[in-house]
C-alpha cells in the first residue's frame, strides 16, 4: 500500500491493482490523497462542458472557470477523472476497455490524474530525469520524450550514480530549497539508446518498442529525492561532438516553463507552480547539453563539461 | 495572467490561451499594471516613473507593447466613450 494515497474501490482485484501501482510509484505526499475509483461499463455524461480542452496525443484535459476543477478524459479507451479545485480526491471512472491494457492505462492516464491530485499537496510535474552524483550533487534533465534523457540517465548509472527518474518528477518546496521526487520507475531504452550503451536483458516493454533497466540493474542506485544544484536542457544532435552551453537563470526559467506544462492550466495552483519554478532557476547552475555519439565511448566528458 | 520575475525580466503565463512569454522588465511593469484596466496615458506614466526615457519614448514603447498584446490576444483594447 501507499502510506499517502488512498484507494477506495468496489472492485476488489482493481483494488488490489491500484494499491500495488500506487506502492510501486514511492510517491508518498505530505497530505493524504485519495483515488475514488468507480468501475464502470458507462461514463457520467460531459457534454455540458464548455471549457475548452487541453489536448494530448490520447488525452484531454478541462481545467479553470466555470467550474474550477479539472476533468481529464482518456481518449485510447472510455476512462475518465474529476478532481475539484481544492479537493484531495480523484473521482475516477475506468471502464473495463480501459482496464485491458493495465500498463497503458496506468502510465498514461493514471499517472496524469495523479500529477494533477499531487499539484493539491504542493507538488508539481516537470517533465525531466533525475541524479545523483557520486559527489552528492543533484541533477536535473529537462526535456521532451526525444530529448535523450533516458540514455543520459541510464549512461549516468552505469558509471555509479543514483537515478530517480527518467521522465516523472514532481517539484517540492522544502524549507529554503527545491528538491525534485521522483516517480520510481524503470528506464526505459529506445533500441539505439540500448545500442549506444551497450545493454543487453533488461525487460521489453511497451510492446517491445523499449527495453526498461531500473537503475540498480545497470550498476547505481536510486535517488529518491534530490535537490538540484545543476539543470541541464540535453537535446540529441546530428553531429559527432558532445557540448555543453551554459544558460541564464531567466533563460532556464522559460525552458522550465516550457517542460513543467500543466503550470498553464488551474489558476488556483499556477502561481505556486510558476514560483517554484522561478526559485528551481535561481537554486541552479544551467546548460543546454548537446549530445553526440562521443559522450558514450567517454562518459567522463559528461563532467568535464558540465564540472 | 500569472507573472514572475528573475533577474529584471520574467515569464508571463497567459493562462487564457495557455501560452507562455519572455517579458522584458518594463513589459513585467505594464503587465503588474494591468491586472486592473488601463488607459495609454496611465501605461505611459507607469513607463516614466520608473525609467529614464522620453514621453515620446514610453509612448512608443507602451504603444508597441500594446499592439504585441493584442495580436497575441493576450490584451485587449477597449474605446472609453
Amino acid at each position: 500500500m501507499n502510506p499517502g494515497i488512498a484507494v477506495v474501490c468496489r472492485d476488489r482485484e482493481v483494488s488490489r491493482w491500484l494499491e500495488q501501482w500506487l506502492a510501486s510509484t514511492r510517491l508518498v505526499p505530505p497530505v493524504p490523497l485519495t483515488l475514488a475509483v468507480d468501475v464502470t461499463g458507462t461514463l457520467p455524461v460531459d457534454d455540458g462542458d464548455p471549457r475548452q480542452p487541453f489536448c494530448q496525443p490520447i488525452l484531454e484535459i478541462r481545467s479553470g472557470p466555470p467550474q474550477g476543477d479539472v476533468r481529464i478524459r482518456w481518449l485510447q479507451a472510455p476512462a475518465w477523472a474529476a478532481i475539484a479545485s481544492s479537493g484531495r480526491t480523484a473521482e475516477v471512472h475506468l471502464t473495463p476497455e480501459a482496464l485491458a491494457d493495465r500498463d497503458l492505462v496506468a502510465r498514461s492516464f493514471l499517472t496524469t490524474v495523479l500529477i494533477f491530485l499531487l499539484r493539491r499537496a504542493g507538488w508539481h510535474h516537470v517533465h525531466g530525469a533525475t541524479a545523483r552524483d557520486p559527489t552528492g550533487r543533484g541533477w536535473l534533465f529537462a526535456g521532451n520524450t526525444q530529448s535523450g534523457k533516458s540514455t543520459t540517465a541510464a549512461l549516468l548509472a552505469s558509471r555509479g550514480w543514483a537515478v530517480g527518474t527518467d521522465d516523472v518528477a514532481f517539484l517540492v518546496q522544502d524549507g529554503g530549497s527545491v528538491d525534485v521526487v521522483a516517480q520510481r520507475a524503470t528506464i526505459a531504452l529506445r533500441p539505439e539508446g540500448a545500442a549506444l550503451l551497450g545493454l543487453a536483458g533488461g525487460t521489453p516493454v511497451r510492446g517491445g518498442q523499449k527495453t526498461a533497466f531500473f537503475p540498480e540493474e545497470l550498476g547505481g542506485a536510486w535517488a529518491e529525492r534530490v535537490t538540484p544544484q545543476i539543470l541541464v536542457l540535453p537535446r540529441v544532435g546530428g553531429g559527432d561532438v558532445t557540448w555543453a552551453e551554459p544558460l541564464r537563470p531567466r533563460e532556464a526559467l522559460a525552458e522550465l516553463v516550457r517542460w513543467s506544462g500543466w503550470v498553464l492550466l488551474e489558476p488556483a495552483l499556477a502561481q505556486e507552480h510558476l514560483d517554484l519554478l522561478n526559485a528551481l532557476a535561481r537554486q541552479v547552475r544551467s546548460y543546454r547539453l548537446t549530445l553526440g555519439p562521443d559522450l558514450f565511448k567517454h562518459p567522463d566528458l559528461f563532467t568535464e563539461l558540465i564540472p | 495572467m500569472r507573472l514572475t520575475a528573475l533577474d529584471g525580466e520574467g515569464v508571463a503565463l497567459h493562462l487564457g490561451t495557455r501560452r507562455y512569454y519572455s517579458v522584458s522588465e518594463s513589459g513585467l511593469d505594464l503587465l503588474d499594471a494591468l491586472t486592473a484596466p488601463k488607459s495609454l496615458e496611465e501605461l505611459v506614466a507607469v513607463l516614466l516613473s520608473k525609467y529614464e526615457v522620453t514621453l515620446e519614448q514610453a509612448t512608443a514603447s507602451a504603444r508597441e507593447f500594446i499592439e504585441h498584446g493584442v495580436r497575441t490576444g493576450v490584451l485587449v483594447v477597449e474605446e472609453v466613450p
